[in-house]
């Protein structure tokens, strides 16, 4: 046995004092409550969050309710089964904001089941009731009044009330949730909250933009029950633990396997289940998230049947791996569907770092622009599949400017522009040198493995033009890291664009979002500018006319006037030169086994994804039956369908 | 060095050549790795000569050539086949001679017009096929397995180097040096080789050059990999410090570099020769394992990993891709492993028992 003498006995105290006393003092792993200081911020701006009565609800309000529109989904649908889908990486965080919490499969663990006040339907024509249940537009005094469904409850079975949304305001105001965009938007863009009473409140917008509504209506409320623990320490203390939200999938600490899976569990008693919109939605039981890291092992887990859809994103895929031909879709197991939709389009394309050296100089970028042969990318890559994107922008009714096309692959003007750069000689490997003996090169990097054949034909065809291009492939957290940090040459992404009216310019082109103090007052270049990281600027434009046009446009209430200004920011965007359009997808192709089933129509008219509105289900006896007739040889009938319904001439 | 051989070990040299398996096997690597120096006039899509107006160009080594350097109209670096082709059909008195191969391991070469693979093609010259993006497999393989065994080499020689010189002086010192570089070297093994490599080289800031990128490489697995050589180093040098001979040549003078390098060094040399053809071995899997993971060189860098990679993704539609780059690495482990065995075997002194 071991004797404690009493001096080590002290030693121990010690120490354990010592290790108590460590740490920060917000870092005391109790339980806070911070409802004290919340109220104390409302108190503290009686101007942004007021407190009234129902009495104080304007008479003459028209209130919709949206449920005019058709359902959505299929009748058919049954609940029920798992749908088995695979992730390019773990999430770095279960937190929706914060340091890290824009990973790749984000929409995966919140985005598709997160419910806001109201949304629009997916097939346009007005908006359909969320967690509203009905709600009241007042152009004159810039609000929004909505009334919440009293049948709302969060995912943990707490009630959604108009406090959440006040909380919210509080939330995304405060430096505790180390997120500028948030603290900058909300800050910016609401000027007052109103609480009636519990299931009744008004958000006050600070510009009466033709959209006025989408500003408040596609908010999250934020469950405050959840956040009394919000402080400085948010970021490590909430890392892990999963916000409720007002949707129909949650996720227990026991189906979190780090690193490996997450399984998303659907709640029999979700509120909205008899929803007329929501009823045919989110129908299987489980969502079984598991991380395959390599593009081609999740095909070969497509193909031995255990995961469930397959987006295909590349003609080899399609044409090659995947044939008319090939056993399991020539017997009907797997189904091939071409779904053309419409709509705001993903803009992959290279964006250039405009802050780095070289790439500072605008004849550099539009030399790049002119070296960066994607015609021959879509023709001979794509198989012709693909469209040439023309700007960051398109799909933009009115907004998207109507003659400006990308700058074609053309060798003698990219070697003009570079030469205006000084960059005149080759050297001995083609590459162009200038006097000073710097070598035309930059590092494209991205995380998109799936397209590095892509980039070695970007860079042999750019060396023809004198430029290198160094790959670089990163794998996706580590790269959106070094995007979002603007630590990046040239980076290869797109980003999803936000299914809205008209193109957000803020947060891609305003220099608040590229530098600290960009400007002096006077419009000069500040020199002590510092970077700003964690922004989507990623271009690092910093324009002080474009920062005029951007504030104009966002302030406008004329949508004549927006449309005018749109146009002179991406006329201005594109002189910049810092985007080269890549291409773009006017239709999503899905391969999925036979058992997933979706509605007559296949999906809507404003989907990107085949799975994003989760109209599928699983149909767990066509499982057994497919799986049983495919060891058996048993054929069905092939499906191979177009979809074109929303097909633009 | 001027290490005078031994009676031994020449008698050691003669039964390597006795032993055919091995003897082979290594002429067959030397000779490739003495090809593959000059492998730029065998597998390249650079002309070896080309005879334009009566002057003759040799474009191999030399700094590249605009298309405008022979009448063409393009400022890039000339095509060679489509200019033989040119001049040919055109009958010409202009002439180009291409290597064996005309491709070299980047350039995109699609007949069909598609980046795909394509199947081997002996009229098109491409032995073995091509990749996803229509790259010659033959040329990429080539250069693969020559940056491949040329770091291999690097690797061995680095690795010797420092292990030699840390086991030699452990074991030659001794003491309270042995005793703490034993506990430092347990310490270092222990850390994950793999891990680091991995993390030092997400690091590294991408504007080096690719032939930086793979010196670095070679440094961080160097860096931990040359602690096992040390405990053989250790021990054969205690050993042999304690024969007479050594006390013999210290009663006479000789000094410790002397001793070391003359008398220890050349009598500890055949436990260390059979041991590099398996650090050869380790260190061309290493490198494929990393290419493959996508932690090695950077693309379009040729690799047999990246190949393999590939392959693995294209199994069903170019197998050609996977057994190309499975059978290089399988041939050229084999070949290493099989002059290892000779080596181990003609170093074995008990001469008459077959080795199993």
């Amino acid at each position: 046995m071991m004797k404690i003498h009493g001096w080590k006995l002290l030693l121990l105290v010690a120490v354990t004092l010592l290790v108590a006393c460590g740490g920060s003092d917000q870092d005391d792993g109790e339980a806070r409550d911070n409802t004290q200081e919340v109220l104390d911020f409302y108190a503290a701006n009686p101007e942004l969050f007021t407190f009234a009565t129902p009495a104080d609800i304007p008479a003459d309000l028209v209130w919709e309710d949206g449920m005019d529109l058709p359902e959505i989904g299929s009748p058919e649908a049954k609940k029920g089964g798992t749908f088995f889908q695979p992730i390019e990486d773990f999430p770095p965080t279960l937190r929706f904001v914060g340091p890290d919490s824009n990973f790749s499969s984000r929409s995966w663990i919140s985005g598709f089941y997160k419910m806001t006040w109201a949304l629009p339907h997916p097939d346009g024509g007005g908006y359909i009731p969320g967690i509203a249940q009905s709600w009241a537009i007042s152009p004159d005094t810039k609000t929004v009044y909505i009334k919440i469904n009293p049948n709302a409850r969060w995912t943990d079975d707490e009630p959604i009330t108009a406090d959440d949304q006040m909380f919210a305001l509080f939330f995304y105001l405060s430096e505790y949730i180390q997120a500028p965009f948030y603290n900058n938007h909300y800050g910016n863009e609401y000027t007052n909250i109103t609480k009636y009473d519990d299931h009744t409140f008004s958000m006050t917008v600070t510009n009466a933009k033709p959209d006025m509504a989408e500003f408040v209506l596609f908010l999250n409320p934020v469950p405050q029950h959840f956040y009394k623990e919000l402080g400085t320490d948010f970021p490590e203390r909430y890392q892990w633990r999963y916000e409720p939200h007002a949707g129909p999938y949650f996720i227990d600490d026991r189906n979190i396997d780090m690193g490996v899976r997450i399984v998303l569990e659907r709640k029999r008693d979700w509120w909205a289940k008899d929803n007329k919109y929501w009823r045919y939605l989110f129908n299987p039981d489980r969502i079984n998230l598991t991380v395959i890291r390599d593009a081609s092992n999740r095909y070969e887990a497509f193909r031995a049947g255990n995961v469930d859809i397959m987006t295909i994103a590349t003609a080899e895929m399609w044409y090659d791996n995947l044939p008319e031909t090939d056993r399991d879709v020539a017997n009907g197991y797997i189904h091939k569907t071409t779904f053309y939709n419409d709509g705001p389009r993903s803009n992959w394309g290279l964006w250039m770092n405009s802050s780095r050296p070289l790439l500072d100089n605008v004849e550099i970028r539009q030399g790049i622009q002119y070296a960066a042969n994607w015609d021959l990318v879509i023709s001979n890559y794509f198989r012709g599949d693909m469209d040439r994107l023309n700007g960051q922008n398109q799909g933009y009714p009115d907004f998207t400017h109507p003659t400006l096309t990308a700058r074609p692959f053309d060798i003698p003007k990219a070697l003009e522009h570079f030469a205006n750069a000084g960059f005149v000689n080759r050297g001995p490997d083609g590459i162009l040198v200038n006097e000073q003996g710097q070598r035309l090169a930059f590092t494209l990097t991205s995380n998109y493995d799936r397209f590095s054949d892509v980039f070695t034909i970007l860079k042999q065809e750019a060396i023809k033009a004198g430029l290198d291009l160094r790959i670089e492939i990163l794998d996706g957290a580590a790269g959106f890291r070094k995007l979002q940090e603007k630590q990046h040459d040239i980076y290869f992404v797109s980003f999803s664009p936000v299914l809205s009216m008209y193109p957000d310019y803020w947060q891609y082109f305003h220099s608040d979002n590229a530098y600290d103090d960009a400007f002096l007052d006077d419009g000069s270049v500040n020199p002590d500018r510092k970077l700003k990281p964690q922004t989507n600027n990623v271009q690092v434009v910093a324009d002080f006319e474009l920062d005029q046009w951007i504030e104009e446009y966002d302030r406008s209430e004329d949508k004549e006037r927006m449309i005018e200004l749109s146009h002179m920011i991406q006329q201005r965007h594109y002189e910049y030169a810092s985007f080269s359009p890549g291409f773009v997808e006017t239709s999503y192709r899905t391969a999925y086994w036979r058992w997933v089933r979706w509605p007559e129509g296949f999906n809507y008219r404003y989907t990107t994804y085949p799975y994003e509105l989760f109209v599928h289900w699983i149909d767990t006896d066509m499982k057994t039956e497919t799986l049983q007739a495919r060891a058996a040889g048993r054929a069905f009938e092939p499906h191979i369908k177009v979809y074109d319904q929303f097909r633009k001439p | 060095m001027g290490i005078k051989f031994n009676p031994q070990t020449i008698k050691k040299l003669r039964r390597f050549r006795e032993i055919k398996r091995g003897y082979y096997s290594f002429i067959i690597l030397a000779t490739f790795l003495l090809l593959s120096l000059f492998g730029e006039l065998l597998i390249n899509n650079r002309a070896l000569i080309v005879s334009y107006e009566g002057s003759l160009y040799f474009p191999t080594y030399s700094a590249f050539h605009p298309g405008t350097d022979f009448g063409l109209d393009y400022p890039y670096e000339t095509n060679y086949r489509q200019l033989q082709q040119l001049w040919r059909d055109t009958g010409s008195q202009n002439w180009v001679l291409m290597p064996i191969i005309p491709y070299s391991a980047f350039e995109n070469d699609a007949s069909s017009g598609i980046f795909r693979p394509e199947a081997p093609n002996l009229e098109k010259e491409h032995y073995l096929g091509t990749d996803t993006t229509s790259r010659d497999i033959l040329a990429r393989l080539f250069y693969g397995t020559r940056i491949a065994l040329v770091f291999a080499i690097g690797f061995m020689l680095a690795v010797y180097l420092i292990g030699v010189a840390v086991g030699c002086a452990m074991g030659y010192i001794g003491g309270t040096f042995d005793i703490l570089s034993q506990r430092v070297i347990e310490i270092w093994s222990n850390i994950p080789f793999l891990y680091m490599v991995i993390i030092v080289f997400s690091v590294i800031p991408d504007a080096f050059t690719i032939f930086t990128r793979i010196l670095i490489l070679l440094s961080v697995m160097v860096l931990f990999s040359w602690t096992s050589m040390t405990y053989y180093m250790r021990t054969e040098t205690y050993k042999e410090k304690s024969r007479d001979y050594v006390s013999a040549a210290r009663v006479l003078g000789a000094s410790n570099t002397r001793i070391v390098f003359r008398h220890i060094l050349p009598n500890v040399l055949s436990t260390l020769v059979t041991f590099m053809p398996f650090t050869i071995v380790a260190a061309i899997s290493a490198i494929t394992a990393l290419d493959f993971l996508g932690f090695g060189l950077p693309p379009p860098t040729p690799s047999l990993g990246e190949l393999l990679k590939q392959g693995t993704s294209t199994l069903r539609t170019a197998p050609w891709i996977v057994m190309s780059a499975f059978g290089t690495l399988v041939i050229l482990l084999t070949l290493v492993t099989f002059v290892g065995e000779a080596i181990r075997e003609s170093f074995d002194p008990k001469k008459f028992t077959v080795y199993k």
